[in-house]
């Protein structure tokens, strides 16, 4: 795998090196020193080795880039922090966390030179141009295929359906209160079934729903695919059983999971150039870089989601074992933004008690 | 040359730099997250809340009931090393450490491997787990102070006819009971501030006021609220703090010990002996191993992939700066923790306020400290808040309770007379410092290097919380790569955490040396 990726830097460093004319710098302008920016992200940000260097050898713009813990805990500095940041760019603020930045007025609006390439729906969400969409991913139902082939019984296609005795016992998921795929499952639950969505909760605690604390406790601690665990149903990504292969050693034919496509909930995540920053123009330069197919392509493999740039090619092996749901639930920002707090706080009444 | 002769000079100007360090990374950030960010509804809000009340309620007992089982668990392995001489008595110490260094992920993820099913999110594992990590601070804490307890005295109770229980009575616990003390409230204030192992093994339901306000400020956003909780357990502590002072008795100090040494093991108690190492050492280290077995374990098949990754990937620069920040760390720390010793033992009230001041990193919330730190070195030439060296200065305030329960029975150990003897000699105060106060805090200062060291070493909360540039200390990593899908990286995270138990292991190994040495040399 490692020989694929760099043979894919490689190519890719070539083709930004031919095409890079525009993010040249300004020969015109007399600066000094060259600028090193600060991109601050979340801990799941991991681009490939050489990556970010293409960008400062076509610009001569540095990146430095900051680690601050999960979605959720770089959200709240950033709020924190807000025109007074740590970084010029902010990578990882999803839709389920946007509308708390925008309220903040956290970034700098920027309409990047790559927009008319860039997922529609993902740019409806920040209109103004606050943030930039850069990847896409859904949260699913997970089954484990070879536990439901064993005994013949069909697995779950809906979250109706999860509440059917078939299911008892069968399904693990982390809490939306400390996760972030367990939130995005609650939105999906509140996206299907409206206000009806603690009756369904009510009922799949009567099913034997399994609540834990974070994604790796589900996924690694009870999901009978990943662990010792004795729970076929989990709740995690539409890009885990690509994952499952890609990871694996040796490589199996196909994955060992399988997603239930009607059950995702999608999320978007965007990056933004952080206001209060002294490096505008240049980290502009590194919003286009970030939201070019030279940078989206290395998403897939090493981050596990889809790039936002639909130009960017998705490799081979991710697209063999990935599902993409056509129809995905999602709910606007500002109703997530305005109902979160409302929603958590009665979802911890039902099942955390 | 006069002023030199008045005794307290040193300590007075040694405490300015270590209350300025207190104020400047403690006080300072904690205060201006209180003031700008609760308002009078927050508060009201949140106390208004059933939840509120009913987690400080489960906060306390679960901490009550763990300390307890902690004292049960760490009693006989402490008696063990604290009163006996033995081979391998190090290298048990060493052991019984271990697990407090660990990143609590992975112990509890380790906890959750080795319990049986009915006992996963249960209380019990909470309170196993709680006895598990903080088995090393009785043993560190108590043991240190027993072993000061001059066998002399212990044999003259028995010669005057007190059978050894009435001895243990009479003449042991008066001289151990301040440090039990210590080590009680000690693991109170972590188990009632406990985040990682509340959350992972007492499930979503189960919350400390820690883990709750950490939810609170980074799951729902609702910062003013999760810093009034952080006030509401800062309060709590302080009540605690404050019985438990009213209570406590006058801190006997163990008079000249130092040149008594420990007895060997009765020979009709070797069989005893023997069954407190095994049980204590297959008590941690079954965790451990099946940490390490995890790491040669892909998909049901042993493999050495993940190792051969760690050696030869980014990952092994997160051991580099994990090991950077620890020596920093250390070296910092060591250094408050003396002189904040010789503070509280050496100038009155002002020694007294240091004591209380330097026990407050454990009473404050991390989350919240790790939020003030980030608002208050917000900009302009303090702007620290990516400088490698902040997180290991939030060690150091972290470490520094621990590291400052050491010392200050050192300090007391220092003959009084000694000091007016060289005074009268002629001996200036840094002259007395370096030749009497020195050599006899030298030991205590090595432990608490080595007890910095250790905290760092597997600290993940403060490491998380402040934004890192570059690589990152191991226990991030770790937390980072169990938080990620596919089998090779989570093995990886499990080899990597190996690698950090064998440093841990080392370091403490050559602490333990260093401490051997010392005492063989003043023996000799």
């Amino acid at each position: 795998m490692k020989g694929k990726i760099a043979m894919f830097l490689v190519l890719g460093a070539a083709v930004a090196s031919s095409c890079g004319g525009s993010a040249e710098p300004d020969a015109s302008r007399d600066t000094k020193e060259p600028v090193t920016l600060r991109l601050i992200a979340h801990d799941s940000f991991t681009p490939s080795d050489g990556v970010l260097e293409s960008f400062t050898a076509a610009t001569g713009i540095g990146v430095e880039v900051l680690r601050s813990g999960d979605t959720g805990t770089l959200v709240t500095k950033a709020v924190l922090a807000a025109g007074n940041p740590e970084a010029d760019v902010l990578w990882g603020v999803d839709n389920t966390l946007l509308s708390r930045t925008l309220d903040a007025d956290v970034f700098l609006p920027y309409v990047t030179v790559h927009r008319d390439d860039l997922d529609p729906v993902a740019l409806g969400l920040a209109p103004n141009g606050e943030v930039t969409p850069v990847d896409t991913g859904d949260v699913c139902i997970n089954y484990d295929r070879a536990w439901f082939a064993e005994r013949g019984i069909a697995p779950p296609l809906t979250l109706q359906a999860l509440a059917s005795s078939t299911y008892r016992n069968l399904l693990v998921t982390s809490s939306p209160v400390s996760s972030s795929p367990g939130l995005a499952f609650l939105l999906a639950t509140i996206a299907e079934f409206g206000d009806g969505w603690e009756t369904w909760w009510r009922s799949m605690r009567e099913n034997g729903v399994l609540v834990v604390e974070s994604w790796s406790d589900a996924y690694y601690g009870h999901f009978t695919a990943a662990s010792t665990g004795v729970r076929p149903l989990v709740v995690s990504y539409a890009t885990s059983p690509p994952a499952e292969v890609i990871f694996a050693d040796p490589r199996p034919g196909e994955a060992p999971t399988a997603v239930a496509a009607l059950t995702c909930f999608r999320q978007y995540e965007f990056a933004g150039i952080l206001r209060g920053t002294d490096h505008e123009e240049e980290a502009r330069a590194l919003i286009d870089f970030l939201a070019s197919p030279r940078f989206q392509e290395d998403l897939p493999l090493t981050q596990f989601v889809w790039p936002a740039n639909r130009l960017a090619e998705v490799p081979r092996e991710f697209l063999d074992y990935s599902l993409r749901p056509e129809k995905p639930l999602t709910i606007d920002p500002a109703t997530i933004a305005a109902r979160r707090s409302e929603w958590l706080d009665r979802f911890s009444d039902v099942m955390l008690r | 040359m006069s002023d030199l002769l008045r005794a307290d000079r040193l300590p007075r100007v040694a405490a300015v730099p270590a209350l300025l360090w207190l104020i400047v990374f403690l006080v300072l950030p904690v205060a201006l997250m209180i003031a700008g960010y609760v308002g009078v509804e927050d508060t009201i809000r949140v106390l208004r809340l059933d939840s509120t009340w009913r987690i400080v309620r489960f906060s306390t007992w679960q901490a009550v009931l763990s300390v307890v089982a902690t004292f049960l668990l760490a009693a006989p392995v402490t008696w063990l090393i604290g009163r006996h001489d033995f081979r391998g008595r190090r290298v048990l110490r060493a052991i019984s450490t271990l697990g407090f260094l660990l990143p609590s992920v992975v112990v509890a993820a380790g906890f959750l491997a080795v319990l049986p099913d009915s006992l996963h999110y249960s209380v019990f594992a909470i309170v196993v787990a709680h006895a598990y990590f903080n088995l090393a601070v009785v043993v560190r804490v108590v043991g240190a102070r027993l072993e000061l307890v001059d066998q002399r005295l212990v044999d003259a109770a028995g010669t005057l006819g007190a059978t050894p229980l009435r001895a243990l009575r009479t003449v042991t616990w008066p001289l151990v009971r301040s440090a039990v003390a210590s080590a009680g409230i000690v693991v109170f204030l972590y188990c009632f501030t406990s985040f990682a192992v509340v959350r992972v093994l007492g499930g979503p339901a189960r919350n400390t006021l820690e883990s709750d306000l950490a939810l609170r400020a980074f799951g729902i956003g609702d910062v003013g609220g999760a810093t009034v909780l952080g006030i509401l357990q800062l309060a709590v502590i302080l009540v605690v703090l404050a019985i438990a002072r009213s209570s406590g008795g006058r801190d006997v100090v163990p008079s000249d010990a130092r040149t008594s040494a420990l007895p060997r093991i009765d020979r009709r108690r070797v069989a005893g002996a023997v069954v407190v190492c095994a049980s204590t050492v297959l008590f941690v280290v079954a965790p451990l191993a099946s940490v390490a077995w995890r790491s040669v374990r892909i998909g049901g098949t042993t493999s050495l992939a993940a190792w051969s990754s760690v050696f030869d990937s980014g990952l092994r620069d997160s051991l580099f700066v994990s090991v950077r920040t620890a020596v920093f760390a250390g070296l910092l720390g060591v250094i408050l923790a003396t002189t904040v010793g010789m503070a509280v033992v050496r100038l009155g009230r002002v020694g007294r306020f240091i004591d209380v001041l330097a026990f407050v990193p454990l009473a404050v919330s991390p989350v919240t400290l790790g939020l003030g730190l980030v608002v208050t070195f917000d900009g302009g030439w303090y702007d620290w808040r990516a400088a490698w060296w902040f997180v290991a200065v939030a060690h150091t305030l972290v470490a520094l309770p621990l590291a400052v329960r050491v010392l200050v029975p050192a300090w007391h150990a220092v003959p009084a007379g000694l000091h007016e003897a060289a005074a009268v000699l002629g001996a200036g105060e840094l002259r007395r410092f370096l030749d009497v106060d020195v050599r006899f805090v030298r030991r205590a200062m090595v432990a608490a290097f080595g007890l910095v060291i250790a905290v760092s070493l597997g600290e993940f909360g403060a490491a998380s919380l402040l934004s890192r540039s570059g690589a990152e200390t191991v226990p991030v990593v770790v937390g980072r790569l169990l938080a990620r899908t596919g089998d090779l990286v989570r093995t990886q995270a499990f080899a990597l955490s190996t690698v950090l138990v064998v440093l841990c292991i080392g370091a403490l190994l050559v602490v333990e040396s260093l401490l051997g040495r010392n005492a063989r040399a003043r023996g000799g």
